[in-house]
């Protein structure tokens, strides 16, 4: 409770990569990189909210690109319809995701380990469905949006209105959100969390409402996924259907698993092995399909071999080379 | 005062609990019987984990099986586990702090009431510590204090002394004792060790295939032929 607002070393790591894409990486950036690392910034903020609840409950969730595709779809809807600022639309997109995500959780909580993570795929094949079937809004009449042709304009944010504005719109947006995580870690509902996943009868004996917690980190998942799938509209102008395949969110776990899903350093390996790995491939001329094979390598590596994931194995070489700072973690 | 009345659990074609009534009133209790006799599913049912055919279980007066077992350790059910639940990552303070969490109090009375329990159990030292860096008998001890905050009324272990060398089984015991002074808590003991249960419990209760074959102050309880039959008889197998 003292410790609320204690910045811990990797703590002053990320505000330090966070300033870095912030202040830096837009003008060291082309517009191919812009527009990678923009996407980057959007899927890091949704993969945060998988990582967090396989690292905090062990729950897996595969529905977190379909939430991205909700807040996306109500982003760009609201856009349409209305005259509300970005910000507003943003706000919106990721509320109601958020309580996406609790209805989400109705059925899913009676479900445990592979179960739920199956229940969780069948929501995300059932939205794969209705964004095929009815697309992303772009201007067009109706409730559903959508006009055949060029689309209407999606409104950025006033302040970010260039690619490299946006980039560090996204990034900031990003930083909130990994905040929220750490704030909630450090408050009551990571208190309960904890407890949870040690056992729900412990946590149900130690006055623990189990059902709201467990929901209450569904509705977290979703408001991420939400306000990630409201920036990558703002991004795009316009969103795709095959951009958010239950695939995907099968990949977008699994890639957290490799990552390390206990860091924040693991939600950033997730991130640019998905987005920027395909460009770099791109650039070099090689099948962008490449990228399956090495993520595939990467997940036996993890299964394998490390637990924590990539960013686990790093901080533990770091950890070695710097003995004094295991003493003080300790 | 805790009454359980009747109560009847059956798992399949097990019947764990036959009718079992019994009425603790001493401020430390103990239950004992052999492997499988019930306890743990006596002490199942008090939190809710289990639910009987048929029974009614007060505490203080107020029917407890209607409450979810959440709401029940709001009323002031405390229990340990025979594997004691410590939650690795957080602190020794955090792992206590969870128990009242819930409650509206300030933060600063929460903050003094964990020092305090911490206090008690001799743990204050290391309230910073993380639950993955303690020995069994620090997370025990951590179990306790857990147990203690929040205005308990009935504080429930389950062989709280299972794996602990002497030394460790006769600290607990006296910090057992402890606890109705300090909190005002009844408290309930299921171990095999009887020398424990002969120290420290006023009554004691002796479970035997699910039914009651004693109860009553623990001296005569223990001198009892049916339970030396029932109960050392197994043990000396
Ligand atoms: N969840 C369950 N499902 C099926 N049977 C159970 C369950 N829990 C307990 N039992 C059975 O009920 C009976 C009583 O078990 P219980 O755990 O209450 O005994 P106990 O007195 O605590 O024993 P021990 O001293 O070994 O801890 C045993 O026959 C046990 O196999
Ligand atoms: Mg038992």
């Amino acid at each position: 409770m003292r410790q609320l607002f204690h910045v811990t070393p990797s703590g002053w790591a990320g505000l330090g990569t966070a300033a870095f894409g912030i202040l830096i990486l837009p003008s060291l950036s082309n517009s191919y990189w812009l527009s990678v690392f923009t996407s980057m910034g959007c899927f890091l903020l949704a993969i945060a909210g998988v990582a967090f609840m396989y690292a905090r409950l062990g729950m897996v969730s595969l529905t977190q690109v379909g939430l991205m595709g909700v807040g996306g779809w109500i982003a760009l809807r609201l856009n349409h319809a209305f005259d509300f600022p970005f910000e507003v639309n943003l706000a919106l997109a990721a509320t109601a995701t958020m309580i996406f995500g609790w209805i989400l959780a109705l059925p899913a909580l009676r479900m445990r380990g592979l179960y739920l993570a199956l229940v969780t795929l069948m929501a995300a094949g059932g939205l794969e469905i209705i964004f095929a079937t009815f697309q992303f809004p772009n201007g067009g009449a109706g409730f559903w949006g959508v006009q055949t042709g060029s689309g209407a304009a999606f409104r950025r944010p006033w302040i970010a209105q260039s690619a490299q504005a946006y980039l560090r719109y996204v990034i900031a947006c990003a930083l909130l959100g990994f905040l929220c995580i750490e704030l909630h870690r450090r408050l009551q509902p990571g208190r309960a969390w904890a407890l949870i996943r040690r056992s729900e009868a412990a946590a149900m004996a130690a006055g623990v409402n189990v059902t709201l917690y467990k929901t209450w980190a569904f509705g977290i998942a979703g408001l991420l996924g939400g306000a990630a799938g409201a920036l990558l509209a703002g991004s795009l102008g316009l969103l795709d259907d095959g951009t958010f395949r239950a695939s995907e969110s099968v990949m977008i776990f699994a890639l957290a698993v490799v990552g390390g899903a206990h860091s924040w350093q693991g939600a950033l390996v997730a991130a640019a092995l998905y987005k920027v790995l395909p460009a770099v491939l791109n650039i070099w001329g090689v099948d962008a399909n490449l990228s399956f094979v090495i993520f595939g390598a990467g997940l036996l590596h993890a299964v394998i071999t490390a637990p924590q994931g990539i960013a686990g194995q790093l901080l533990d070489g770091l950890r070695r080379l710097s003995p004094k700072r295991e003493a003080r973690d300790a | 005062m805790l009454e359980i009345e009747d109560v009847t659990v059956r798992f399949g074609g097990v019947v764990a609990l036959s009718a079992v009534s019994v009425r603790f009133d001493k401020p430390v209790n103990g239950i004992i019987g052999p492997n499988g006799a019930g306890k743990t599913t006596l002490m199942n049912v008090l939190s809710g984990f289990v639910r009987p055919a048929s029974g009614r279980v007060s505490g203080d007066g107020e029917a407890l099986l209607p409450l979810a077992p959440h709401r029940r350790a709001h009323w002031g059910l405390r229990r340990s586990f025979q594997k004691e639940e410590i939650a690795d990552d957080l602190t020794v303070f955090e792992n206590v702090l969870v128990q009242i969490d819930h409650s509206r109090s300030p933060a600063r009375s929460k903050t003094a009431e964990v020092e305090a329990m911490l206090a008690l159990v001799g743990m204050a030292d290391r309230a910073g510590k993380i639950g993955a860096a303690l020995s069994g008998f620090e997370r025990r001890l951590t179990d306790v204090a857990k147990c203690l905050v929040g205005r308990p009324r009935l504080v429930m272990f389950d062989e709280p002394a299972g794996g602990m060398s002497v030394d460790e089984s006769r600290q607990l015991g006296a910090l057992i004792r402890q606890i109705h002074g300090a909190t005002g808590a009844q408290v309930l003991v299921i171990d095999h060790d009887v020398e424990l249960i002969r120290t420290i419990c006023e009554d004691t209760l002796v479970l035997d295939f699910g039914r009651r074959i004693a109860f009553g102050p623990t001296a005569e309880v223990l001198d009892d032929p049916r339970v030396k039959a029932a109960y050392l008889g197994t043990e000396e197998v």
